[in-house]
């Protein structure tokens, strides 16, 4: 049929990239990740009842720098998805929706993400 | 009340309630991911902390369900791919936490 043809939403190909659709495809995006993040923890969750010798290997490998850096991460997609679905829910009452403001708070939620990951890491180290 | 304004509601609550609770998860997960086997498991199996995970990815995966459903309405055009994506996508939203809370519970340090 001809309108399987049709280009799919958001029509990437025609698409002037600015801070809120980016923002929009990266909350998309990160919120996948989030949940495949969290389906992993759950699994890392039930490894725990196989007994403390099975759980070396997994030990082992949080440890290492690709292990801190999946923490790192998990801090910045969390933090991203926080304050980018705070942005919406300011939205769905009704404010933020000006041109200008919209593009004030999308680039406060990029550089708060950022900020929100130091801190988070920082006071899940207990070094505050 | 339309079924799409209920879906809305129910994505927006959940996202509220999610809030809080991303952040306590996200400050826990830095403070045990690289610890023992002893301190993972007394995390997950002492109180608060068992409770509060359980509310956290009860909430998690039912937003998930929600959310992901919309993508597959804007990504997949064919009825039927869209409808066994969406129940596929719901088995694995009450599995994965169900197992999850039934590991936990059981689980003894």
């Amino acid at each position: 049929m001809q309108y399987k043809n049709n280009p799919l939403s958001p029509h990437l190909q025609i698409y002037k990239w600015q801070i809120s659709s980016l923002l929009s495809i990266a909350h998309r995006i990160v919120g996948v990740i989030n949940i495949i993040a969290i389906t992993a923890i759950c699994i890392w969750s039930l490894l725990l009842l196989l007994g403390n010798e099975s759980y070396h290997p997994i030990n082992f490998f949080l440890n290492t720098i690709f292990g801190k850096f999946i923490a790192v991460s998990l801090c910045w997609t969390f933090s991203f998805h926080t304050l980018n679905e705070l942005r919406h829910l300011i939205w769905d009452l009704g404010y933020g929706f000006d041109l200008k403001v919209s593009k004030i708070t999308g680039i406060l939620a990029l550089i708060g993400s950022f900020v929100f990951t130091i801190l988070f890491y920082l006071i899940g180290k207990n070094i505050f | 009340m339309h079924t799409s304004t209920k879906k809305w509601l129910f994505t927006k609550i959940s996202s509220l309630i999610l809030l809080p609770l991303m952040v306590w998860f996200i400050i826990n997960f830095v403070s045990i991911y690289d610890e023992n086997y002893s301190e993972v498991a007394l995390f997950f199996s002492k109180q608060p902390s068992k409770i509060i995970f359980s509310i956290f990815i009860i909430f998690a995966f039912f937003f998930s369900a929600l959310t992901i459903s919309e993508i597959f309405e804007d990504y997949i055009q064919d009825e039927r791919t869209k409808n066994v994506a969406n129940k596929l996508l719901n088995i694995f939203a009450i599995t994965i936490p169900l197992l999850t809370i039934l590991g936990i519970f059981n689980l003894t340090v």
